[in-house]
């Protein structure tokens, strides 16, 4: 897990844009996957919520929170060994982590309520 | 050199007769030059400059255009204007409000401030300055000459299709628009890239980002935001102007095409662009609360996350604007979760904003009134937009004047009151003097309370059911009260809004002489002389807090004396320190160019391209396109080692080398964010392409693709196999060998336009119908895309070799292949996407 750590270099403002961009990735993915599943093989309106396409849009909800929530107690840890500039880098990042998992989160909680292509 | 800005006010910190002679040197490289070659200026503070008063100009404009149309709304029944005159008006309103004005004042000023603030003498690309600055002028010129031969786009500000389309608007008017504002958008981003290079790689030594300036940072997320969000509407506009010039039918429905294709591309860069024009403007914010205050930002960090924050989710919001379109219930449910999702950044600035109030001491002087003024506002308008981003309620009140008010109370509170404050607080950097409180007091309450008569009530208007652009109501409706009190409070704001310009305008004469720092500031920027020399500082500070002028204010005058970074002119360079982007090392010196024409042909070039377009001379518009291809090529030539750059490399004893000597300087970082912006082009026409495929009822993909795979498969080895010879030549000079350098670039330069040879042949051999069917001319775009990348990479590549053979490029400047270098690797990888995406998945998938 350290070393792990140690390879992402956690400190780096690179993290300020990545957590953000895993969210607008995993934001197109479901826009778009659910666009192309309505118009490819939409599900029959009676199965209501329970269809292939809100497991799919739920399961890729949950794998990216997993990812994002894992890279924001990474950030943490990482914070609370530095001080200054990396502290202050890896306290950003760790916070931005956290809204994008909150984000995805969020966001994604409509796929639990509404059938996918009415 | 005859110069201006020569002289210093008596409060000047630059003015210690000990070290006159340091600015005379000083002057001498980096003055302006009057008469007509002031055209040729490049430096930053008076293109700033040049960007706003223009800017106003435009302001007025759409200003007036404003106050037409609440004249023919205020009573029921008008005919002050005509119906297609009325949608003239209120399209040129929106248009130059958002495109002429909002966008480029804040980049004028972001232009104008960001180098003061940071420590740097200029932009990093000054001719790339001078060339956005002219593009805009050409630009806005084209598109509100529409007005005056009352033949101005009509079809609102966004421009929706087919209402905009050949069928609907047969005239010139939306090909003003299409034309006028992609030539703007030239300008605009290219601001963002140099804005983005400068604030990453010209800070001065010891600012690291974490001791940025915070306006700094919110000026780094808008131009990164204009790099990511113009390129989806110049696409938009190109398809678009295809479709009314050749025919092609992107967005008709019988050939294949689709009209909600252009409200994605629209929005894709509309919503972003609210936030491109509210960050800078919540920068002046966060920049001028503090000063007023007394006392540091509360929680600098949480306002460089919301800033960052807001930048990503600006761009999952756009189809908030489509919700009555008719996609699919869950797919709302996304965009509106994400639409409540950017309020929360905002939440955060202003609980921070208001907890430096509470914790300082707040001074209520004239640009604080106004930010109180921003508060209010951009609150209100921040709570109706989360109300928007409601589906049911956005069903309600869809295309009703209820967004209307919403909309200027978000801009106008968001961006126009905030600005107004930054021109108050700098104005005596600007001109050395203080404006008049008593006429600026009378000016903001005035439009304080003319704004809010005209806007409150507006939304009432609207939720009685009154659609916008509608150019006449009748007696009765429930609206008449409400409209002419809108009215009214209109004209009540435009007061104020003259009494603000008059007292900037008299306060150059009139205005009492500021003392130095006025406000008891802690930025860089008045450090500066006022108003500032061409060149901003003698010598470089090492900084290593946020609050330079506040934990030293001394500062000013040891940095007058020369006693920082770089106060040496013997070179006869225009210089300025190079630092690393994390830690603020200084890594090299930059040099910049001095003063071109080659910005101003190169955009009257265009503009002849853009006019000959506009009046379907196809020929003469080819022409202008390579002259400007020339003019651009040659302004490229005078780079590195040439003789009007830096033929010498010669540096002061312990100072790092120059950056055309080392292989990372910022012109690596241009180019990389230039690719960045065509990545974002390049992305949309997939998105279009794909959208089609997908979603178009009409779509009609031949049974056999009419691309030769195998050709395309050669084309794109020989491209392959180019960028291969160019990587190893730049591994070769990293270690300083440049043998057969030559002769490797014209190698690359053949290859290269082998893959441009052949890929000019698939296109003609595919025989594609363009005008029939959407998928074909989708096709065509592609490939001419591909073509012109090869194209340029090639001549590049030859441009490489020839200046070799000149000395300008070598083992001892190294640097230019690696930027040539960029540029090819991103053409690979698009080649390849795009023989996947056209070619190979149509074989695979079928139709």
């Amino acid at each position: 897990m350290t070393s792990t750590i140690q390879r992402l270099h956690l400190t780096h403002p690179l993290h300020f844009v990545i957590g953000l961009t895993l969210w607008c990735i995993w934001f197109i993915a479901v826009y778009g996957g659910h666009a192309v599943a309505c118009a490819v093989a939409p599900p029959a309106p009676e199965q209501g919520v329970f269809t292939l396409v809100n497991a799919m849009l739920l399961l890729v909800s949950i794998v990216s929170i997993a990812l994002l929530a894992a890279l924001t107690l990474g950030c943490c840890r990482e914070a609370k060994r530095h001080e200054g500039r990396l502290r202050f880098n890896a306290a950003v990042s760790a916070g931005l982590y956290l809204f994008s998992a909150l984000g995805v989160l969020f966001a994604a909680l409509p796929i639990i309520g509404i059938p996918p292509c009415l | 050199m005859t110069t201006i800005n020569r002289q210093a006010t008596p409060q000047d910190p630059q003015n210690p007769k000990d070290s006159q002679g340091l600015h005379e040197d000083l002057h001498e490289i980096w003055g302006n030059p009057r008469g007509l070659k002031a055209l040729t200026i490049v430096n930053h503070t008076t293109l700033g400059l040049r960007f706003m008063i223009t800017g106003m100009v435009f302001f007025l404009i759409g200003g007036i255009l404003a106050m037409l149309v609440r004249t023919q709304l205020a009573l029921p029944g008008q005919d002050f204007m005509s119906p297609d005159i009325y949608n003239q008006v209120t399209t040129m309103h929106g248009t130059v409000m958002m495109f002429l004005f909002a966008i480029p004042m804040l980049e004028g000023l972001a232009i104008y401030m960001i180098p003061k603030m940071i420590g740097a003498r200029d932009l990093v690309c000054p001719r790339l300055t001078s060339l956005g600055y002219w593009c805009y002028l050409f630009g806005g010129i084209i598109l509100t000459f529409s007005l005056v031969i009352e033949m101005a786009p009509s079809s609102g500000w966004f421009m929706y299709t087919p209402l905009s389309s050949s069928e609907y608007a047969p005239d010139l008017g939306s090909d003003f628009w299409l034309l006028g504002i992609t030539f703007v958008e030239i300008s605009a981003v290219s601001a963002g890239v140099e804005l983005v290079v400068s604030i990453l790689r010209t800070r001065t030594q010891g600012m690291a980002l974490h001791k940025m300036p915070i306006f700094a940072w919110y000026i780094l997320a808008m131009a990164l935001m204009i790099v990511v969000g113009f390129p989806p509407l110049i696409l938009g506009s190109i398809l678009l102007e295809l479709e009314r010039a050749v025919g092609m039918p992107f967005f008709e429905i019988a050939g294949g095409g689709d009209p909600i294709l252009w409200q994605h591309l629209f929005w894709l860069f509309g919503h972003p662009e609210v936030y491109i024009i509210f960050l800078p403007a919540a920068g002046i914010v966060s920049t001028l609360i503090p000063v007023f205050a007394g006392r540091p930002l509360v929680g600098y960090g949480w306002v460089v996350f919301a800033i960052i924050v807001t930048g990503f989710i600006s761009f999952g919001l756009w189809v908030h604007h489509m919700f009555t379109v008719g996609i699919p219930q869950l797919a709302q449910a996304f965009f509106s979760a994400a639409s409540m999702l950017v309020a929360v950044p905002t939440a955060i600035q202003v609980f921070v904003w208001l907890a430096t109030l509470w914790l300082g001491k707040p001074k209520m002087k004239l640009p604080m009134l106004w930010i109180v003024g921003f508060l209010v506002i951009f609150v209100c308008g921040g709570l109706t937009g989360v109300m928007l981003a409601l589906v049911p309620f956005n069903w309600q009140v869809h295309d009703t004047h209820f967004v209307v008010a919403h909309m200027h109370y978000v801009l106008v509170g968001g961006m126009f009151f905030p600005m107004i404050a930054g021109l108050y607080y700098w104005l005596p950097l600007f001109s050395g003097r203080m404006p008049s409180e008593t006429i600026g007091k009378w000016g903001f309450w005035l439009t304080f309370i003319g704004f809010n008569t005209t806007f409150l009530i507006m939304h009432w208007t609207g939720l009685l059911g009154m659609p916008r652009r509608i150019y006449t109501y009748e007696e009765g409706t429930g609206w008449d009260i409400f409209n002419l009190i809108s009215s009214v409070g209109g004209f009540v704001m435009s007061a104020g809004i003259a009494m603000v310009l008059l007292d900037i305008a008299l306060h150059f004469r009139f205005g009492k002489p500021a003392k130095h720092n006025p406000w008891n500031a802690d930025t860089l920027e008045w450090a500066n002389s006022m108003p500032p020399s061409a060149y901003n500082f003698v010598s470089l500070p090492k900084v290593d807090t946020r609050h330079p002028l506040w934990d030293n204010p001394d500062l000013p005058r040891t940095m007058a004396e020369g006693k920082h970074g770089l106060p040496v002119a013997t070179n006869g360079r225009r210089e300025m320190w190079g630092t690393d982007p994390l830690t603020g090392k200084v890594r090299e010196i930059i040099h910049l160019p001095g003063n071109s024409w080659w910005p101003l042909f190169a955009a009257m070039a265009l503009a002849v391209v853009c006019i000959s377009l506009l009046v379907r001379i196809y020929p003469l518009a080819g022409i202008a396109v390579i002259v400007a291809a020339v003019f651009l090529l040659r302004w490229s030539w005078e780079n590195g080692a040439h003789p009007k750059a830096a033929p010498d490399a010669e540096v002061a004893p312990g100072d790092p080398p120059l950056h055309s000597r080392t292989m990372d300087g910022p012109g690596l970082w241009a180019m990389s964010i230039t690719m960045l912006a065509n990545g974002s082009f390049f992305m949309s026409y997939l998105f279009g392409w794909f959208y089609l495929w997908t979603v178009s009822p009409e779509w009609r993909m031949p049974e056999t693709s009419p691309l030769s795979l195998i050709a395309l498969i050669v084309a794109g080895l020989s491209l392959t196999c180019g960028a291969g010879i160019l990587e190893k030549c730049v591994r070769g000079l990293r270690q300083k060998r440049d043998e057969g350098l030559a002769m490797g670039m014209y190698s690359i330069s053949a290859l290269g336009f082998i893959q441009v040879a052949i890929t000019v042949w698939v296109l003609l051999s595919a025989d594609l119908a363009v005008t029939e069917t959407a998928h074909d001319a989708i096709m065509m775009v592609g490939l001419i895309y591909v073509l012109l990348h090869g194209g340029l990479g090639a001549i590049l590549a030859l441009m490489q070799g020839l200046r070799v053979g000149y000395g300008y490029v070598g083992a001892h400047a190294p640097f230019e292949p690696a930027v040539v270098a960029q540029l090819w690797r991103y053409n690979v990888v698009v080649f390849w996407i795009i023989v996947g995406a056209l070619a190979v998945l149509p074989r695979v998938i079928g139709s």
